[in-house]
């Protein structure tokens, strides 16, 4: 590389342009104007039905959108969902996984639908098993794991074939303290190697994790800044009900 | 396409199709419901073949044993035979039992994906929705195929012994899968538009039984809506199969019904994303 060029940063660009989703008279998310550069992790908080989880939806394809555009890469999910999927990692707050499988057979499956087949696959799975530290648990079925073990599962899942984008909804929600520690501790060493979407309404989380945020309030963006910046004042909540920063 | 990188195309669109089917598969004999399935199947027909071979046999010893002088004498009727007397009876019979069993495999296909949230995570796999439904489709037909094997084995072995002939007990078995896989469209669609198991269940019972025959509607009704409704029955397109008749129009008919659900389920899926 020629010493003139600086190095792209890993990951996926998002751009959200007057974004909106309607379910029937309620407007889950309005008008959201949003850019989540290359390599940032980023937090998107806001208390409950704030829009979080709608995002998400829009920006991996499962919901279009009412109004506006969301777009990865710029390619939007809505015309090119293959493409897009192609993009991204995503672990909801509740773990999608087939508690009828084992975890090998789960994150085999995973690896199968993300188009890994024979050696790739079987390295993909065994990469993230140590990864994410569930060898031991690999022959087990994951409807038998505890709470923390399907997150890490669902972690795991998500990273399979290293995707610029990882989507992470809610990753701590229901855990005891421990079980807490251990995910943010994935997550930490996860930052920098590509895009991080880290959807929470926990502050000490989004703090100690993410380099730049945007706080929701009823489909709306109340503040987008760096963390310290944004959740850094004297009552950080008063954004969760909708105060503007 | 072909070479390196057609190959690599080809196993990228075929990669993520084997592995849910593999995951179909997997999960549907993980549960004790396939394996209840096949020994109820297996254990209706039996008893059913059974039951009318006793029979059978209890009016060919009547007549045999009665004072018109037994087997040498021509005296057995042509109505006491194999064909009508265990054959057609038990096909007859099991085109309807098979209405049970049906809807407890289909009924968590795409209900149970919908309520573990998993339909998630396939929305958003190298898959597209119409392959989702394919994949799908073809793992329960599969194991409709197998159930439908095993209804089979006693009829088949009655028939060959008894001299039916070959061609008419295929057009009696692919009547009854027909009529199965019929049957298991319609649960499929169901299936796709719930997330309850036990509604997707009695909703496919509901609208099969439904669909299975109008007959009895006729006389309320003009020549020309009997007619409509005769056409859109399963039953009477069924029926032909066990005459040994394999007649364009009643195979298109259960084709068609199978591609009109699997349309309804992509339509479901494609709802998903609009309605939420």
């Amino acid at each position: 590389m020629s010493a003139g060029l600086a190095a792209e940063p890993a990951g996926a660009r998002v751009e959200a342009v007057g974004l909106s989703r309607a379910f029937g008279e309620h407007l889950a998310l309005d008008a959201l104007d949003l850019v989540i550069e290359r390599g940032e992790t980023f937090g998107l908080l806001g208390a409950n039905g704030a829009g979080k989880t709608t995002f998400i939806r829009l920006l991996t394809g499962y919901l279009l959108p009412t109004a506006g555009r969301v777009s990865i890469d710029g390619i939007s999910p809505a015309t090119n969902p293959r493409a897009v999927h192609a993009r991204i990692g995503f672990a909801a707050e509740r773990p999608k996984l087939y508690p009828d499988l084992r975890v090998r057979q789960g994150l085999r499956l995973a690896a199968g639908l993300r188009g890994l087949t024979g050696a790739a696959r079987d390295a993909a799975v065994a990469s993230v098993l140590a990864r994410f530290t569930i060898e031991d648990h690999a022959e087990r079925l994951i409807g038998h794991l505890s709470k923390g073990y399907q997150q890490r599962v669902s972690l795991a899942q998500a990273f399979l074939d290293e995707p610029p984008l990882l989507i992470v909804d809610e990753p701590t929600s229901g855990l005891d303290p421990l079980q807490r520690a251990e995910v943010r501790e994935q997550l930490a060493g996860l930052r920098g190697q590509r895009t991080l979407l880290l959807c929470t309404h926990d502050l000490h989380e989004a703090r100690q994790l993410c380099s730049r945020v945007a706080v929701l309030h009823q489909g709306r963006l109340v503040a987008v800044g760096d963390a310290e910046t944004v959740l850094g004042g004297e009552d950080p909540l008063a954004l969760f009900r909708g105060a503007p920063a | 396409m072909s070479g390196p990188r057609g190959q690599q195309a080809r196993a990228a669109v075929l990669a993520p199709l084997w592995a849910l089917m593999r995951k179909e598969a997997t999960v549907l004999f993980a549960s004790p419901i396939a394996y209840f399935v096949l020994t109820m199947v297996a254990l209706i027909t039996s008893i059913s073949f059974f039951e009318h071979l006793r029979l059978y046999n209890h009016q060919l010893f009547l007549f045999a044993s009665s004072s018109m002088g037994g087997f040498e004498s021509d005296t057995i009727p042509d109505y006491i035979n194999l064909r009508d007397t265990v054959f057609l009876p038990v096909m007859e019979q099991l085109g309807l039992l098979i209405l049970l069993p049906i809807p407890l495999v289909t009924m968590r296909v795409f209900a149970e994906e919908r309520s573990l949230g998993t339909d998630e995570l396939l929305l958003a796999s190298r898959l597209s929705p119409g392959q989702i439904v394919l994949a799908k489709f073809a793992v329960t037909y599969g194991f409709i195929l197998l159930m439908m094997t095993i209804s089979f084995i006693y009829p088949a072995s009655a028939v060959l012994s008894g001299g039916l002939g070959l061609q008419h007990l295929a057009a009696v078995y692919l009547g009854l899968v027909m009529l199965a896989i019929g049957i298991a469209s319609i649960g499929l669609v169901c299936s796709a538009f719930t997330g309850s198991q036990i509604i997707a269940a009695v909703s496919t019972v509901g609208v099969t039984f439904i669909l299975y025959d109008f007959h009895w509607t006729f006389e309320f009704v003009s020549e020309g809506t009997a007619g409509v409704l005769d056409a859109i029955s399963m039953h009477p397109h069924f029926g032909r199969f066990s005459e040994g008749l394999v007649g364009f129009a009643n195979v298109s008919y259960f084709v068609t019904l199978a591609v009109i659900s699997g349309a309804l389920v992509r339509f479901s899926l494609d709802l998903r994303r609009v309605g939420g």
